[in-house]
């Protein structure tokens, strides 16, 4: 192994390690050392891809890709994961936990890297084996369905992804992306199942039921990994294979569209009832992977930037309104939000611009990615699509309008403690990375555009 | 810099009075002060202007790679709107003083971003940075009519924000149909006004940016957001939407329809006066059957604003005159008639005209400003309605006289409304028993100023004009 390879390699051994040693010192150590370590891990992780910024792809041979959107994806877990640790405390401080969100962390970077079937099938089993685990943890009725129903549809979705790997290889005879090709039969079966497997894991339409039992039971650290870390991982892996293999074409771009639709049309819809603030959350990530896949499918130029630059701005307003959800206690109602901003105005703020974010009014990052989506769909003329588009948008208005306007009326009663000062932090970055990305998203734009760059 | 501090100016203002709000009358104080600064640097811009159409023009990139920058440019009709919006944002404190007592940061912050997001409205030359101003005064505005508003304020707040979102995305189609269209990518108006684009496709484009405006004009069909919201919001709302955000739909219509499509718009023409005629007697006759004040004047909105269209669609130098004239006076009449309805309702709980009467008695100062307002909503000469409203019809006089005629016609079902607004108010029995303290002089004065600019554009119209008449030359499509 050369240093260059060793270098690309880093973060996932220093996470690896990191994951060992959280659970080493499960028995040694206060929850605070554990989490620590953890933290630690993923800063340094993050920090060592940052650090390779500029610097060539390292040829990593056919199982791993050194690629921009790789590098994106691993800080992007990295980060993300660590913000989800900081409310990872309140509810319930298991010290197994901490090292269960690396071990995800780990599955969502190799999952970004993954420029190989067999790394692809790792990273996901990685990822899912983990999150069961964290959805499980509190040991209710509801937390144990939740994990039950993942654990059940993901080992379905993932024989799926096996049997269609198999198909397209007894065909093509290829195991790299880029050697996937060809016309015949068994490699469309194959890629309408791998298509599948991929879409459980990015809850689309019709795989998405796991999702919103697991946003309302599981703690909502492990919604974000979830709904955030996991999804975007998958969301990378989906691009790299529009991007290089040459998979069958009505199958691929139309099946990755018809489900993209139906996630923005259902997801939005099954929002629209929902008095509860996770569950909404959960189906809405539906919708929002929907949109993603959209992107995907138009396949026009700039559909990878918009991509990476859809998962930043989304990022920030769902581990807001995420945090502010757990802050709450279990699942908050809308009756449980009124009068919010008189009792914890900062929490209030933070949902409300998250939610504006996630609606994609302006002044919030949400509107620039909005742009973003309606550009790549009018530049390759799928007016069908922005129709979608702009229905699932107004049923989402209905719904998160809802939810940003119930702080600022009523009262209710809430005995729930004040936030610590660490997850007070996390909504203040939240909060400024949301305005930030809305007003001048300049910056991201360019970060993601030298991203995608060759 | 100095129209960037235009629109920055509010938006920072707002915060503040977000965070200084609590004991005493602070948050009023910062929001008045914000306003009255802005309008102190209006007057500063329009006096040290350059010579020429505009005073200022700025460009600063936003994000280069998609071809959007801040393209900001100020000329009397941008400057005539601003004034407008700083002024009602005073109007709308001083309405509001007794009215809101819950959540006051919130409401001042809400006030200062709507009032922002407007300015910016009137400022943008770049298609999406419009959109962009055009879509965020929805959240503050949602947030008037859904915290502070009465009876069912959320349906009707949701209401405003889907009708309007939704449409706004017809303007975002558009703007990047455009946009794909030139040689390379901008959003830039002025860049995209250069393009030669064949009549079915300046159609098109027109329809979809028609979606935007129409909807904030409230031309029927696309009027069904609109009396729930101006009758349920609190009164600042209320002024706030009729006197400023109506505006931006007229204002975008005014300005990039002829700009952008002109041969678009002359092909339309037709169709959209008879769309403009036939909202001015809808909302005219449904103004005639209501009972509840507020609902009233909301539909003598849907007529003017109708009238609006009349104008810029006839597109010739009276028509479009007059519809600007009566964009500002509709501002005038129907934001005064909002808040003398709010101080009413105030003191008698009740809106319905059945139950309302004789202020000439019991409240003369009332019943004076009553007067005059339901005389400039039936345009009566002198008021800066009759101007508005005489200049379309002799403008459309010249495109086709059976409009004309149509558009007469609504006259008369104004001079119905008015005086049944002005019958169940003023005149009559003193209703209710005991009778109601007269208007203080904190409410009194902001009816004062917008009475005396009535009457000085209905007398004067000439020094209105003049301000927008560059404006009016660019906007022109017919020349016949």
């Amino acid at each position: 192994m050369t240093a260059a390879q060793f270098a690309a390699l880093s973060p996932l051994v220093v996470l690896a390690i990191a994951a060992v040693a959280a659970m080493m010192l499960v028995p040694l150590a206060r929850l605070q050392i554990v989490q620590a370590s953890a933290a630690a891990g993923l800063a340094v992780a993050a920090a060592l891809v940052l650090l390779r910024i500029g610097a060539p792809a390292a040829p990593m041979g056919a199982l791993f890709t050194d690629d921009g959107p790789a590098r994106f994806g691993i800080v992007f877990a990295c980060l993300v994961s660590l913000g989800a640790l900081v409310f990872l405390r309140t509810g319930h401080p298991a010290k197994e936990a901490p090292s269960l969100l690396v071990l995800v962390a780990i599955g969502a970077a190799t999952l970004a890297g993954a420029g190989h079937p067999a790394t692809l099938f790792l990273g996901i089993e990685i990822l899912s084996l983990s999150l069961i685990a964290l959805f499980a943890f509190r040991l209710t009725r509801q937390g144990l369905e939740a994990a039950y129903k993942f654990l059940v549809m993901s080992g379905l979705a993932s024989s799926a992804l096996l049997l269609g790997i198999a198909l397209i290889f007894a065909e093509t005879g290829a195991l790299d992306f880029a050697g996937w090709g060809g016309r015949g039969a068994l490699t469309a079966f194959g890629t309408a199942l791998l298509l599948a497997g991929l879409a459980f894991k990015f809850s689309l339409v019709p795989f998405h039921m796991w999702t919103p039992d697991a946003f309302e039971a599981a703690p909502a650290s492990a919604a974000t990994l979830a709904g955030v870390v996991s999804k975007s991982a998958v969301a990378i892996v989906i691009l790299r294979l529009a991007l290089t293999a040459h998979l069958p074409e009505p199958v691929w771009s139309q099946g990755l569209a018809a489900l993209g639709g139906a996630s923005v049309l259902i997801g939005n819809l099954l929002a629209l009832r929902q008095p509860q603030l996770p569950r909404m959350l959960g189906y809405s990530t539906i919708a929002h992977s929907g949109y993603i896949a959209l992107i995907i499918a138009s396949g026009t130029p700039h559909a990878g930037e918009a991509v990476l630059f859809y998962l930043a701005i989304y990022a920030p307003a769902m581990l807001g309104a995420l945090c502010v959800s757990a802050a709450l206690g279990r699942a908050p109602t809308l009756p449980d939000l009124h009068g919010l901003m008189k009792r914890r105005p900062l929490e209030a703020v933070a949902l409300s611009l998250s939610l504006l974010s996630l609606a994609g009014l302006p002044a919030a990052g949400g509107f620039i990615a909005k742009l973003f989506l309606l550009r790549v769909l009018i530049d390759g003329s799928l007016w069908v699509l922005v129709g979608i588009v702009v229905a699932g948008s107004s049923l989402g208005f209905f719904y998160y309008a809802k939810f940003f306007t119930a702080p600022f009326v009523g009262h209710t009663h809430d005995e729930s403690e004040p936030l610590p000062q660490l997850d007070r932090g996390l909504l203040i970055v939240c909060i400024a990375l949301i305005i930030i990305f809305g007003v001048a998203p300049a910056g991201l734009m360019n970060v993601v555009a030298a991203t995608m760059a060759p | 810099m100095a129209l960037i501090a235009l629109i920055l100016l509010p938006a920072i203002g707002g915060l503040v009075a977000f965070f200084v709000a609590g004991k005493g009358e602070r948050e009023r104080w910062v929001t008045i002060a914000t306003f009255a600064l802005m309008l102190v640097l209006l007057v500063g811009v329009v006096a040290t202007g350059a010579e020429g159409r505009w005073y200022d023009k700025v460009s600063y990139p936003w994000v280069p790679s998609f071809g959007i920058s801040l393209d900001f440019a100020i000329d009397g009709l941008s400057a005539t709107m601003i004034a407008l919006a700083a002024g009602l944002g005073i109007i709308s404190v001083m309405a509001s003083w007794s009215e809101i007592r819950t959540q006051s940061g919130l409401f001042h912050a809400s006030l200062c971003w709507t009032v922002a997001a407007t300015v910016g409205v009137f400022l943008s030359f770049d298609l999406l940075i419009f959109a962009f101003f055009w879509e965020a005064m929805l959240v503050p505005a949602f947030t008037l009519i859904a915290v502070w508003g009465h009876g069912d304020k959320e349906g009707a707040a949701l209401k405003f924000l889907i009708f309007n979102a939704v449409a706004g995305f017809g303007l975002l189609a558009a703007s990047f149909a455009l946009a794909a269209m030139a040689d390379h990518m901008t959003f830039s108006a002025f860049e995209l006004a250069e393009m030669k684009l064949s009549t079915p496709v300046q159609v098109w484009m027109l329809l979809g940016f028609s979606l935007a405006f129409m909807v904030k004009l409230s031309v029927p069909p696309f009027h069904a957001w609109l009396p729930e919201a101006h009758t349920l919001a609190p009164t600042a709302g209320s002024i706030l939407l009729a006197g400023l955000l109506l505006k931006t739909g007229a204002y975008g219509l005014f300005r990039f329809a002829p700009m952008l499509f002109p041969d678009g718009l002359a092909a339309v023409a037709p169709y959209g006066i008879a769309l403009g005629a036939a909202g001015a007697l809808y909302g005219g006759l449904v103004a005639c059957g209501q009972n509840d004040a507020k609902r009233l004047v909301a539909y003598t909105s849907i007529a003017h604003m109708s009238i609006v269209l009349m104008g810029i669609a006839a597109g010739v130098h009276y028509a479009l005159a007059g519809a600007a004239v009566e964009m500002i006076a509709h501002s005038f009449s129907a934001s005064a008639l909002f808040l003398l309805i709010g101080a009413l309702y105030e003191r008698t709980h009740t809106r319905d005209l059945r139950q309302l009467g004789g202020l000439q008695q019991t409240a003369p100062k009332f019943a004076a400003a009553f007067a005059l307002f339901c005389s400039a909503l039936l345009a009566l000469p002198g008021t800066a309605n009759f101007v508005g409203e005489a200049l379309v019809i002799v403008g459309i006089f010249q495109v086709n006289w059976v409009f004309a005629l149509l558009a007469l016609s609504t006259l008369i079902v104004s001079v119905i409304y008015a005086t049944r607004l002005l019958k169940g108010l003023v005149f009559g029995l003193p209703q209710p028993k005991p009778p109601l303290a007269d208007m203080t002089w904190r409410e009194y004065w902001p009816i004062l100023v917008m009475g005396i600019g009535t009457l000085i554009v209905g007398l004067y119209p000439q020094s209105l004009l003049a301000l927008l008449e560059p404006a009016i030359k660019a906007a022109l499509i017919h020349t016949p």
